[in-house]
């Protein structure tokens, strides 16, 4: 910035015509111009509200009448609530099976990746999940696994097996709703992968089989480091869509049985919505902000790194 | 040693023969170029050398052994690719040593053959860069040297100088020419170019439709191409065909008259006289620097249309009043102007005969020539 400023100094010729202060400063103005609208969307849909919500975390407040000051008292409550640290394990429970979905996406993509007769349907019937609504999906899944009616129940029936009602089960509820997060998820992560494996030059592979690289050391020391670009994209998405699990929880259980399958954005969405308690759902919404920001920074750093090496 | 034979090898993919019925063999230390038109089968042919492909039938052996279903890593080849195909997450020395490492090779047999090998190619000083940051010619290098760390029996290049510039190709051409001295491997080079044909083989194997239509010396196929195809395709700029008819033939000559040169019968020897009668239609090829230049008498009047002068030589490309397509070799000091009428007058010596199929009939008095160089 500072070169671009000093040039037209150090060139006095050419400074004799472009004298007016946007010509000499245009290289310095106009990505600002463009950059001033997204700027100003961002800070009145994105920015103003991060602020308000953690500004109100430190009140009262049922959503209409006086904001009460409280403090730290919401923080103090929250950690001593048993629900909240039910929601936040069960998140955690999210992220570590949710990166299963990079591992099958990747699977799945190296399946399609090859030139078979009707492998386009193939591929779009794996699309599929993704196009679908969370709703959908939660739903579908919800009709799976009916003990009465559902799909799992009627296959099981014959051989002699009950199928367990895995939603109304406190243990197992987080489970089957994850793996109903799993479809979709693994999908998204199939089409980053099939993206970054087209992308890969099939004479590189092919020179990778007479240098004697075959099966799991070909995928591991030669396709795996070509794809690094579509793992960090699904790794951070994957990650991201665990912490932010709601849909799918309030479709399928809403957090029940007795909060068992709770999660942290669904609990705070509770919270403000059916029990007024604006203050403590933005103390919610606060911590769930910071976990996040610890992927966000990360990814920021990451994207910051690469942009610089390849400048 | 280490000669490369192919029998009778044929490729389908599916219903399409690609290579239809090749024989072939490369000498322990043969530069072999294979060439011809794109969808030749040439790059087709290499891969099956090479055990990218399989071979659909018919025998493949190197060294004596028979590799025809021996695993692409297993047959003691190495390939470089057009594209280089170096794996950009590893540095240099990594992509040359990668294979060796498969292999599960000593660390320090694997040290000292890169860095013989870099010396070789004199990239020892990038060693520790990566792909990308280097220009194409040194990737070029790179993948050659992966190549060579490997030692293998026989070199497979699948046009490897056709992504870099002009003047590097001429310097990689003889750089790699110096390496096959050096090295003394059996190397089989594709390429689509027939200056790169001509300038490095030992033997050219000149391939059309999956079907090898002839092989031999370059200066073999420059001086008797077996067929029309083979002298249109060596030599740059091409041989000039021109339409022309046998009126006789005597003492193992025949003699043409060519329509655009009625005042000058040409007297060709031919290889068996019974192949032609007289009336038969047929073409001559002659190229461009077998035009004798004298501007008057008997002769092809040619109209310039356009003069290409390189400095030492220039073409003229002109028209027949028959309105036939020639090229002629010019001095470049006193190039013809365009829009001028000259006349070329034809070499009778140097002339090829070719019936309606595209076969040769003729031996040229070079072909002799250079037989009797070779003995």
């Amino acid at each position: 910035m500072a070169e671009t400023q000093t040039m037209p100094a150090a060139r006095p010729v050419s400074t004799r015509r472009n004298t007016t202060f946007f010509s000499r400063n245009k290289l310095v103005i106009m990505p600002l111009v463009f950059i001033a609208p997204a700027l100003a969307m961002f800070s009145l849909f994105v920015i103003w509200p991060i602020l308000q919500s953690i500004s109100l975390s430190f009140t009262e407040w049922q959503g209409i009448g006086p904001k009460k000051w409280v403090g730290l008292s919401n923080y103090r409550y929250l950690f001593s609530d048993p629900v909240f640290w039910t929601s936040l394990v069960n998140n955690i429970y999210w992220l570590v099976l949710f990166l299963l979905a990079p591992v099958f996406g990747l699977l799945v993509a190296l399946f399609l990746n090859q030139t078979v007769f009707g492998i386009r349907l193939v591929k779009s019937l794996f699309f599929f999940p993704f196009v679908v609504s969370q709703i959908v999906v939660g739903l579908v899944f919800a009709w799976f696994y009916d003990p009465a009616f559902g799909l799992l129940a009627t296959i099981l029936e014959p051989f002699g097996i009950e199928f367990p009602p895995i939603l109304a089960d406190e243990d197992w509820a987080t489970f089957g709703i994850i793996v109903a997060g799993l479809w979709p998820q693994t999908a998204y992560c199939m089409i980053l992968y099939l993206t970054g494996l087209n992308s890969v030059n099939p004479e590189m592979i092919e020179a990778a089989r007479l240098d004697g690289a075959k099966g799991w050391r070909l995928l591991v020391k030669i396709v795996l480091p070509q794809l690094r670009a579509a793992t960090f994209i699904a790794l951070v998405v994957t990650v991201i869509g665990a912490l932010r699990s709601f849909d799918l929880v309030a479709v399928m259980t809403e957090g029940g049985p007795y909060n068992s399958s709770n999660v942290l954005a669904y609990y705070m969405y509770d919270n403000a919505i059916f029990r007024y308690r604006m203050g403590y759902a933005s103390a919610i919404a606060t911590v769930l902000f910071m976990i996040m920001n610890v992927y966000i920074i990360w990814f920021l750093l990451r994207l910051w790194k690469n942009e610089k090496g390849a400048r | 040693m280490a000669d490369v034979v192919l029998k009778d090898v044929r490729k389908s993919f599916g219903a399409v023969d690609v290579i239809k019925g090749v024989d072939l063999e490369a000498k322990h230390g043969e530069f072999v170029v294979f060439v011809g038109p794109s969808g030749c089968g040439k790059s087709t042919l290499l891969r099956m050398i090479c055990g990218l492909e399989k071979i659909t039938s018919g025998q493949l052996l190197i060294g004596d052994e028979d590799m025809s279903d021996v695993e692409a890593s297993d047959r003691g080849t190495a390939m470089v690719f057009q594209s280089y195909a170096l794996y950009p997450h590893m540095s240099v020395a990594d992509n040359m040593s990668f294979g060796l490492r498969m292999a599960k090779t000593p660390q320090k047999v694997v040290e000292s053959r890169v860095k013989k090998a870099a010396e070789i190619l004199q990239i020892t000083h990038l060693l520790d860069r990566k792909p990308k940051d280097m220009s194409g010619g040194q990737r070029q290098r790179v993948a050659i040297g992966r190549a060579i760390v490997r030692e293998p029996k026989v070199f497979l290049f699948d046009e490897p100088l056709s992504n870099l510039d002009a003047e590097l190709r001429v310097q990689m051409r003889v750089e790699l020419s110096k390496l096959h001295n050096e090295i003394g491997a059996t190397m089989i080079y594709v390429t689509h170019d027939q200056v790169e044909a001509m300038t490095m083989a030992d033997k050219i194997v000149v391939l059309r439709d999956g079907r090898i239509e002839q092989i031999g010396s370059p200066l073999d196929l420059y001086m008797s191409p077996d067929n029309k195809f083979v002298a249109g395709f060596i030599g740059s700029p091409r041989m000039n065909f021109l339409r022309a008819q046998i009126v006789g033939s005597a003492n193992g000559h025949a003699q043409v008259s060519v329509p655009d040169a009625p005042d000058h019968v040409l007297h060709i020897p031919l290889r068996d006289a019974a192949d032609v009668s007289t009336g038969q239609e047929v073409t001559i090829g002659i190229r461009p620097e077998h035009f004798l230049g004298t501007p008057e008498g008997p002769g092809l009047k040619v109209t310039i249309d356009v003069v290409e002068n390189l400095g030492g030589i220039a073409y003229a490309y002109g028209r027949t009043n028959a309105m036939q397509d020639v090229i002629l070799k010019a001095e470049s000091e006193t190039p013809p102007r365009s829009g001028m009428a000259v006349t070329a007058s034809i070499n009778d010596a140097y002339c090829h005969l070719f019936d309606k199929e595209g076969r040769t009939l003729s031996t040229s008095a070079g072909a002799i020539r250079s037989q009797d160089a070779a003995a």
